[in-house]
């Protein structure tokens, strides 16, 4: 065959593999380097494309994305404000076995929450058995006092959850944290779904993939059935958002669009005859559930922050009426803080005489004299977080940080112990990642969305992939450098 | 519907028609730069004054030669109407309302934004000015497409057409206003050439030039030609047909209940002012005068639905 010619057939001695090397579990390769079957018909057709038609699909997924305006703003950056979450067109596969145990696993986790917090605010039996400590509670600026012995509508809090998880080996979940304040990123698990059906139908044609976009639909379901009073035969839903400025306001108004109800922010809304109301072209009309995208601290002026403006002056005291729905209830952030979540094991054999499905991960208290002693001595081992940071801001990676950031990490915690809490660093589990010269392993983490009423749960199939694209890095949030990738989960 | 969503809707389709109107500007005064240069000073004049910048244009410039006017127009921060910021509103009203426009419009809107923006922003030579006029127009096309094809007919669609419509008005009154001296009598008599050119221009300002000379058989006149802006039913950039357009979208807005309704009131008065003035009337030194009380009215209008549909707290 003339050499010429064989340059054009680039499939025949390309394979994308070929620089796979990866240290620790990976999804899609087992230790002997075979394709995992949960793989196999997806790198099997992978292996057949042209890789340079691939990459041009990987650019018209940029411009996807860019015109769909599915952008988050970087706060404190003035060049470009609008900026996009890296995609990345390799999907992340999980069989539908796995997922069983993680769908149970996730099911379980909220439902004891929502005990939890229906008790903490209430008989606190939790602390009479002496399970939890007292002032875990009462010093913790998450914890409500406005709320104690207020009952919300349908005695539920977290209507709305994610949860994140990662995968050390095959079936073994570690859950990292339990979002339940304001969880965010749903609109990217849906998203990233659109462009991967635009761009690859004939493997959504093929292939037995759940279906992920049912998220809108069950949300307005879930919303509507918590609606405060039963004899309400449509109730109104409305999500409040921070307003257009806000980092994730394209998640806000993509939900409402999703749903069909009004995005509202705190200059539309106002407290007519005993109801919260919204300014509609014909008068006041009256709200029965609010979504709310904003935290705690922002909903009332009259009862939290003076000076916000985000939210509606008068507001609490129209739900402790019982006259709307908050979703999630206010004060339902001292569940997700990171020192509760230690217990969530315990809330779970507490509340709901369960075993745990999903695994903690072992959590060292600096409030503890003798474990702030022991994360002092093994720092370079550890992950320090703040109990109430996010974003992968404010923590430090032992193993993969200087001699110097550590002194300097070391000396804040001494400062103020109960700020901190540590966790051994975990092998989180490698997925192909698309790059020009081929599929390379990257580190991965995944929320499930799970939706909860007073006889339901709901969690996603699948859920929000996020990715860390810089070699051998561990973080995973967009905000330094992680992107995002569709999840399958692929039934037999 | 929102009042404040009401607002954004309105005003983002008052700045795409803006964002038109003003392109097309461009676009007649440059035609004529190419094909008759000699009197081509006065027109980029009278194109400043339709849009309200020729004082920000003589703050920053001595001449009006013809590619720093288009480049003033196109994307200069001095000039408040500005192709670029024109957008820039139109779409920060959209990403506002995002919830009530259809995926497609979005979309439509978001891209004509980010591309426009984006060649705007570099640099524009000769060459490039039709292209990016053209391109732009025909973005804003898609989106007006996708409007009338995917939207539900409900209030929403109302306050778009309802905005367009307002803004329309507006812009035919002003290229007219801005040449009120051409329609009094014996200007005809005094320069006929000059005088062509600049009826073809306010024709084609308003993409109308074709539209015209069809229906009066390639002749142009002062009479004809302000019976055809001013009065035509027929014609989708008239003052008749915007006005009767605001007037059916308040209509339907209200479901016909309009017996109370401020706007629809002060629209039927707009109305009688307008129809006060009788076709084929030749001598017309009273049009500065009829424009511009048609034209405040307009704003008022503006103003009045603003607070009639809440639009702010």
């Amino acid at each position: 065959m003339n050499a010429e010619i064989r340059n054009f057939q680039y499939d025949e001695s390309f394979n994308p593999l070929k620089d796979y090397v990866c240290k620790g579990y990976d999804e899609a390769i087992n230790d002997k380097s075979q394709i995992r079957i949960t793989y196999k018909k997806f790198l099997k057709w992978f292996n057949n494309q042209n890789y340079s038609e691939l990459s041009k699909k990987d650019l018209d997924a940029n411009r996807l994305f860019k015109i769909t305006g599915i952008t988050f703003n970087v706060y404190g950056d003035k060049d470009d404000t609008e900026k996009l979450i890296p995609f990345d067109m390799v999907p992340r596969i999980i069989s539908s076995l796995e997922w069983e145990k993680v769908e149970k696993g996730v099911s379980q986790r909220i439902r004891a929450i929502n005990s939890f917090l229906n008790d903490i605010y209430h008989n606190q039996e939790i602390i009479k058995a002496k399970i939890l400590p007292l002032e875990l509670i009462y010093k913790n600026p998450a914890y409500l006092f406005q709320m104690v012995g207020f009952r919300p509508p349908n005695n539920i809090y977290n209507h709305i959850s994610g949860i994140d998880l990662i995968k050390t080996k095959a079936s073994e979940f570690y859950v990292l944290e339990d979002n339940v304040r304001v969880p965010s990123g749903i609109s990217y698990m849906m998203k990233n779904r659109d462009i991967m059906i635009n761009l690859f139908p004939e493997l959504f044609a093929e292939l037995p993939i759940r279906n992920s976009k049912l998220y809108p639909r069950n949300l307005s379901k879930f919303l509507k059935k918590s609606s405060p009073n039963s004899n309400i035969k449509s109730p109104v839903v409305a999500v409040l958002t921070p307003g257009v400025n806000n980092s994730a306001y394209f998640e806000h108004s993509y939900l409402a669009d999703q749903m069909g109800v009004e995005l509202v922010e705190g200059i539309d809304l106002s407290i007519r005859k005993g109801h919260l109301s919204m300014r509609t072209i014909e008068g006041w009309k009256k709200i029965d559930v609010l979504y709310r995208r904003i935290d705690d601290e922002y909903l009332d002026p009259l009862w939290f922050k003076e000076d916000s403006l985000l939210g509606v002056p008068g507001l609490m005291d129209v739900y402790r009426k019982g006259n709307i729905t908050i979703a999630n209830a206010p004060g339902t952030g001292i569940a997700d803080d990171k020192a509760i979540y230690s217990y969530v094991p315990e809330m779970i054999k507490f509340y709901l005489g369960e075993q745990p499905i999903l695994n903690n991960v072992q959590t060292f208290r600096c409030s503890h004299k003798t474990e702030l002693k022991y994360v002092i001595e093994n720092i370079d081992k550890l992950v320090v977080k703040e109990v109430h940071g996010s974003g992968g801001y404010g923590m430090l990676i032992g193993p993969f940080s200087s001699k110097k950031e550590i002194e300097n990490f070391k000396r804040k915690i001494l400062a103020n112990p109960k700020k901190y809490i540590a966790q051994p660093t975990l092998a989180l589990s490698t997925c192909p990642v698309f790059s020009k010269t081929g599929l390379v392993p990257r580190h991965v983490d995944l929320r499930p969305f799970a939706l909860l009423s007073k006889d339901e749960v709901y969690v996603t199939p699948g859920g929000l992939t996020r990715v860390a694209l810089k070699k051998g890095s561990l973080v995973v949030n967009s905000s330094q450098g992680g992107g995002t990738k569709d999840t399958w989960v692929i039934d037999k | 519907m929102l009042g404040n969503t009401a607002d954004s809707i309105f005003w983002m389709f008052r700045y795409l028609e803006r964002a038109e109107n003003v392109s097309r500007l461009i676009e007649t005064g440059f035609q004529l730069f190419l094909t008759s240069k000699n009197n081509i000073k006065k027109e980029w004049q009278s194109i400043l004054k339709t849009t309200g910048s020729e004082n920000y244009y003589y703050d920053q410039n001595q001449s009006l030669d013809s590619i720093s006017v288009i480049k003033f127009m196109l994307k200069d921060p001095s000039n408040p109407n500005n192709i670029l910021t024109i957008l820039d509103k139109a779409r920060n009203n959209a990403k506002r309302s995002r919830v009530s426009l259809t995926t497609e419009v979005w979309e439509a809107t978001n891209s004509c934004w980010i591309e426009t923006s984006q060649r705007l922003k570099n640099n524009i030579y000769d060459k490039d000015i039709q292209n990016i006029l053209f391109e732009l127009r025909e973005k804003i096309a898609l989106i007006i497409g996708y409007l009338n094809n995917t939207m539900l007919r409900n209030e929403i669609l109302y306050f778009c057409y309802l905005g367009t419509f307002i803004e329309r008005f507006d812009n035919t009154a002003r290229i007219l206003d801005v040449r009120h001296f051409l329609f009094m009598p014996n200007t005809m008599v005094k320069n006929d050439v000059i005088n062509e050119t600049q009826w073809e221009a306010i024709l084609r300002s308003l993409s109308a030039y074709r539209a015209y000379m069809w229906q009066n058989q390639n002749e142009l006149n002062a009479i004809n030609i302000s019976n055809f802006l001013i009065l035509d039913d027929k014609m989708p950039r008239s003052l008749k047909f915007s006005l009767d357009q605001i007037l059916k979208n308040i209509k339907l807005i209200k479901n016909n209940k309009v017996k109370n309704s401020d706007s629809f009131n002060l629209g039927l008065s707009i109305q009688s002012k307008l129809l006060s003035r009788k076709r084929n009337y030749s001598y017309d030194f009273g049009l500065h005068n009829y424009l511009d009380k048609l034209i405040s009215s307009n704003i008022k209008l503006g103003n009045i639905i603003e607070d009639e549909f809440n639009f702010h707290k």
